[in-house]
Parts: C-alpha cells; structure tokens; sequence
C-alpha cells in the first residue's frame, strides 16, 4: 500500500514538472526599424497670392506650389518604397 | 513552478548527468548484487531511490537537451535580426539618397520655370495689371488662394 502512494505520488511529481514545459518565454526582440530623418519632414504649405499679384507673381506662385507638391510627393514615395523594404526584410527572418 | 525549474537551472549539467548515472547503477546493483548483504537488507528503498532517481535524471536530460536545442535556435534568429538591421540601414540610406536626388531635381526644375517667368512672363505684367486691358479678376486670386489653402 505504502508503495503505490509512493508511486502515485512519484506520478504527480513527475507531472507538475512536465506542466512547467507551458511556459514560454520571448527571448529574441526585433526592434521597430529606424525611419529615415529626411521621411520625417513635414510638407510645408502651399503659398498665396497678393491681392495685387501681376501675371508673373501669379505663374511663379503656381509654379512654386507645384514644386512643393513634386517634393512631397517624392517624400511619399520614399515612405511607400521604405515600408516595402522593410517589410521584405523583416519577413524574411523567421 | 518556475521558480523550482529556476533552482534547477541553476546546477550544473554534470549533476544531473550523475543523478541518472547514479540512478541507473542503483537499479542495476538493487537486481543483480542481491547476495551481498546491505543491498538484500535495503533492496526497496534502494529500487525506489533509483528510480525516482532515474525518471528525474532522464527528465532533467531531456530539459538539457531542448535548452540547448532552443538556445541555438534563439542565437540563430539573433543573428539573423542583426543582419536584417544592418541591411534595414543600408537600405535606409539608399532610400535616402534617392530622395535627396529627385528632390534636388524637382527643386532644379522649379527654379528654371521661375527664371523662364522672370525672363518672358514678366513682359506681360503690365497688360494684366490691375486696370489694363486684361485685368486679372480678384475672383481667380481668391479661387486661387482657397485651393492653395490647408483644408481643416
């Protein structure tokens, strides 16, 4: 009798050890990837015209609002092409 | 329970190496040197000894094992994000200097329409100045500058 409480107890033991394999731990951390400084500017405002304004005034305003917009524009792409990228790179580590 | 495997961890490998070793020769000497007297005399205690002794040795081995299986898995994928951060900057800085071209070029262009108006627009200035004969209506300013304006 004193034997197989000794065995049903050596049983338990043994199990409560194999409840200890639950748990996990993360070891290994991937850090956000760093954005570029130059991604981070924000697009400045379109600019104005006077009440005045002469023709030229009117063409260089709209001119440089369009070179405004192609800057950010490129901006936007940069982030397009960085989250690909990164994205790519960061799947790939499994 | 994680504090006792936490004690465990703690021991050396070779100890647990000898606990299964002792384990497996206690059963071995509680079957077959049965004629020498201590172990008739204590043969059950002995058997039981060397048994628990063994599951626990065999468990622990097992733990041993698949720490190390997973520790060179851990080292493995640790080398393999430090290479996808190295290759994350280089692409960084590629992605960077893509945009510092193009928007060296957008702002190149910008500034040669800006010299193309200041050279042939402003020839028409005085035509379209207020009170000429093709005066610019205050309407295409104000339409003008609601388009230009950051919507809220």
């Amino acid at each position: 009798m004193n034997l197989l409480k000794l065995f049903v107890l050596a049983i338990f033991i043994i199990l409560a050890f194999l409840a200890t394999g639950c748990s996990t731990v993360v070891p290994v951390t991937v850090k956000f990837p760093e954005v570029p400084e130059r991604l981070l500017e924000k697009c400045p405002q379109l600019k104005k015209l006077e009440e005045e304004a002469k023709l030229s005034d009117i063409s260089k305003t709209v001119s440089n609002n369009y070179t405004t917009y192609y800057e950010c524009a490129v901006k936007n792409d940069g982030w397009i092409e960085w989250y690909q990228v990164q994205k790519q790179i960061f799947e790939n580590v499994k | 329970m994680w504090q006792i495997m936490w004690l465990f961890s703690l021991l050396p490998d070779w100890f647990y190496h000898l606990i299964t070793i002792a384990g497996v020769v206690g059963v071995i000497a509680a079957w077959v040197l049965k004629f020498i007297p201590f172990i008739s005399t204590y043969r059950l205690p002995i058997q039981v000894g060397s048994i628990i002794a063994v599951l626990f040795g065999v468990w622990m081995e097992g733990g041993i094992v698949n720490e190390a299986k997973w520790q060179a898995r851990v080292k493995e994928l640790e080398e393999k994000v430090a290479v996808a951060e190295a290759q994350s900057k280089e692409e960084n800085v590629k992605i960077v200097t893509k945009v510092v071209t193009k928007t060296q070029i957008v702002k190149v262009r910008g500034n040669d329409i800006v010299k193309y108006v200041d050279r042939e627009i402003v020839k028409y200035d005085t035509k379209f100045a207020p009170g000429g004969i093709c005066e610019i209506p205050k309407e295409f300013i104000k339409a003008h500058n609601d388009s230009a304006e950051v919507p809220k």
